[in-house]
């Protein structure tokens, strides 16, 4: 059961960062430096948040879901907007390609992400005689978390990096945004306020990733085409 | 300079944070499981080599129930049998017949546990004493080797067995690969326990001496065993064996202590309480304790009484010697006895049964005495003799089976009795210990001293020399007599007893190796998928394939 079960949990959980890296352009030109960079980034804006979190909220005792502390901590969540911002625009890159650019800072991101929110418990739980789905959940959400991060760094280098944009596009892709960095808030009013399991939050993560995905596909390789 | 220290400094905090990482990782293993209840051990000992008992004591088996699929392979499965479903014949044939097994662990009915099951009320009180009697006696004379435990049930056991009884019916007993529940309990090989003592325990109440008696006054002797033996000695509270006894014998050593403590009222006979261990192995310590004696002190004795399992009788206590009926002493203690017995509306019947040196067997207390040659004789409610490790407090003998009314009268009788005859009032009409005086039977006293001992398991190899139950009784028996001695000796060398009397059994619910393999397939596949797609999506069809075209030949090149 042990390590068994650790490591099948272990590569849901970082395979598809790992393929996604090798899979894509991205091993071509040699971005690793990039990721590595935006994983670091992500490490410190966690902090700044960790920070915010303690002053700012208070521990409720019930878990129910409490809108106002939701809402603070989603004004806290859009720190992460922020350092993605910080990412894209302030590091300095090799000479890539813009396209390249957002993936490469995207896949550091989840990576962290994943990282530091499901190795942790995984290493301490899945090693155990005991088992359950939980470990199983947990990597697929790190899945639906890379498709998020990903279209999420696309959106913004869309905002920040790129300067000819339709016209009409430019609220569609604000509201997309806004819906991406806003899902942990969604998720946990779902998981408290709905009273979901998580089998259902991790499909509906899952499904959104996708479409949001794929949305924003569609939104970038509309700003890709030259504007008439 | 100060860069240097900065350095080093870092470097410390560095090393606290590694070192509690390491503390994490290492942390790991700690209960993650989906029940984990308190287990009591089968009792494992060497009786003149040959050994009984359980003979291990780790455990890491799958569970089964009762309803497994005939001719399944068991050696690596613990069956788990509540005892309302417990069919004798099944285990003894398990047992005699040395079929391989992983393990067996008993469920005992809540009510019998002395920490959580309290006063609450026993079903079937018959039944269940003589199940459980059978079977404690089947395990305690075999060599079982595998561990055998017993756990009182409880929601989480309930939950889970029910559970494993449906997997069992669907025809599926649990193993490597069809997953279910595995029991774990990670303890070391148990070892023998080093030099076992026996402490004997004794209070002297010194009679009046008139002026100018040279002779040393007679003694009357009072005895009760206090230790037990039982399947499992964590459960070994022997409430009736000899619980009863003890409470008894500390009542009267009270009463009469409170007669001694006056001169005017104090009697020309003095006084020996004796609590002596060793009580299930043939009395040794009886036998010990009095080959300590001095052999003025021996003659001096005028008669003993022992007191043997009184709390559960209703109208009749036997009174058991080993001189013939007819002898004059004997005699007078029975009609004594029978006189008060009369006044108090109870029967007292006397049984003979000789005692044979040859045999080392000792089945009563007074025996020991007789083979010294002091009277002396048993009270006990039991009329037979019991055989080895029979009625010393087994599995069912807890606080529900003892009556305290009983106790009372017991301690009536012997208390009148004996006062009688000390102060020279036989065949009078007289009630010294009279209900509503300032010297009538304290039932408080007996209740509050009776609960103590259905707490306390006293298996006599596992009560260091220093146990605190033995300090107490050591303590509460110099509050009634005016000298205590302590005596400590090792327990017969026939008998070796083994450690590991009690542990805590995790129960995970596992799932099985196909799953597991199942799952690397399936994630293996994903991430091929996965992996395609995106070479497809990003790269196009075409390098796809050049993946696995192979580079052309270099002979071709040079040629």
């Amino acid at each position: 059961m042990t390590m068994f079960h650790f490591f099948n949990c272990a590569i849901l959980t970082f395979g598809p960062h790992a393929v996604y890296y090798s899979a894509t352009p991205l091993s071509e030109y040699d971005t690793l430096g990039t990721s590595v960079k935006a994983a670091v980034v992500y490490l410190g804006t966690a902090l700044v948040k960790l920070v915010c979190l303690a002053t700012f909220l208070q521990v409720s005792e019930n878990d129910g879901f409490d809108p106002y502390q939701e809402l603070l901590k989603a004004l806290i969540g859009f720190i992460d907007v922020a350092g993605l911002y910080f990412a894209l625009t302030q590091l300095t890159h090799r000479n890539i390609s813009q396209n390249h650019k957002f993936q490469a800072v995207g896949l550091g991101w989840a990576f962290a992400d994943s990282v530091l929110h499901r190795l942790a418990p995984l290493w301490v739980g899945a090693r155990g005689l005991e088992f359950t789905w939980d470990y199983i959940l947990q990597g697929l959400e790190a899945n639906a978390n890379l498709v998020l991060s990903i279209s999420l760094a696309a959106l913004a280098s869309l905002i920040w990096l790129r300067k000819n944009k339709p016209k009409t596009l430019i609220p569609i892709i604000y509201a997309c945004a806004g819906i991406v960095a806003t899902m942990p808030s969604i998720t946990s009013y779902l998981r408290r306020g709905l009273g979901w399991y998580f089998p259902k939050v991790v499909g509906f993560e899952l499904f959104t990733s996708l479409v949001m995905a794929f949305i924003s596909w569609q939104l970038f390789s509309a700003c890709q085409r030259p504007s008439a | 300079m100060a860069t240097l220290k900065k350095s080093t400094e870092l470097l410390e905090s560095m090393y606290s944070v590694i070192a509690l990482l390491f503390i994490l990782v290492a942390c790991v293993e700690l209960c993650d499981a989906a029940a984990a209840v308190d287990v009591y051990r089968l009792i494992q000992y060497d009786m003149s080599g040959s050994p009984f008992g359980s003979r291990f004591a780790a455990l890491n088996h799958h569970a089964a129930s009762l309803s497994f699929p005939p001719g399944a392979d068991l050696s690596r499965t613990v069956l788990i049998i509540p005892l309302r479903e417990l069919n004798i014949t099944f285990v003894r044939e398990y047992i005699t017949q040395k079929k391989p097994l992983g393990g067996l662990l008993f469920l005992l009915p809540e009510v019998l546990s002395f920490k959580h099951g309290g006063n609450k009320q026993v079903h079937e009180k018959e039944k269940m004493k003589k199940l459980l009697a059978e079977l404690e006696r089947l395990l305690v004379h075999s060599n079982i080797p595998y561990p055998v435990y017993f756990a009182f049930e409880n929601d989480d056991i309930d939950t889970v067995l029910a559970d494993i009884k449906k997997n069992d019916a669907m025809g599926q007993p649990a193993t490597a690969t069809t997953g279910g529940y595995k029991l774990v309990i990670p303890t070391a090989e148990p070892k023998k326990v080093a030099s076992p003592t026996i402490t004997n325990i004794q209070g002297w109440l010194s009679g009046l001496k008139a002026d100018g008696d040279a002779n040393q006054l007679p003694t009357i002797a009072i005895v009760a065993s206090y230790d037990t033996f039982g399947a499992a000695p964590a459960l070994s509270v022997g409430s009736d064996s000899n619980g009863s006894g003890i409470a008894a014998l500390l009542e009267i050593a009270r009463l009469l202590s409170l007669l001694y403590s006056n001169p005017k009222t104090r009697g020309r006979y003095n006084l020996l309480f004796g609590l002596t261990s060793g009580g299930p192995y043939n009395y040794n310590g009886t036998q010990k304790w009095l080959r300590s004696f001095d052999q003025r002190l021996r003659e001096s004795i005028d008669y003993a009484i022992c007191l043997n399992s009184i709390g559960s009788w209703d109208n009749e206590l036997w009174i058991h010697v080993s001189k013939p009926p007819e002898n004059a002493y004997i005699k007078q203690i029975f009609e004594g006895f029978s006189n008060v017995a009369e006044e108090l509306d109870l029967k007292v019947g006397l049984k003979h049964k000789k005692i044979n040196i040859s045999n080392p067997r000792v089945a009563w207390e007074h025996e020991q005495f007789s083979r010294l040659r002091v009277t002396a004789a048993t009270l006990s409610e039991l009329s037979v003799a019991p055989e080895l490790f029979e009625g010393t407090g087994g599995l069912f003998d807890g606080r529900q089976y003892v009556n305290e009314t009983a106790i009372i009268r017991g301690v009536k009788l012997v208390a009148e009795s004996l006062a009688r005859h000390i102060y020279g009032h036989q065949g009078k009409n007289v009630q010294i210990f009279a209900d509503e005086s300032s010297l009538a039977v304290n039932p408080a006293y007996i209740r509050s001293w009776l609960d103590l001992l259905s707490q306390t398991p006293r298996v006599a190899p596992f009560l260091s020399k220093n146990d605190p139950f033995v300090m107490a009784l050591k303590k509460e028996l110099a509050d009634h007599a005016d000298e205590v001695n302590v005596q400590h000796e090792n327990l017969e060398g026939i008998f070796t007893f083994y450690d590991s009397t009690n542990a805590r059994l995790n129960i995970h619910q596992v799932a099985s190796v196909t799953f597991d393999l199942l799952l690397l397939l399936v994630l293996g596949s994903y991430l091929i998928v996965l992996f395609c797609f995106l070479v497809i999506t990003t790269r196009g069809v075409d390098e796809l394939i050049s993946l696995f075209r192979r580079p052309p030949s270099r002979k071709v090149k040079t040629a």
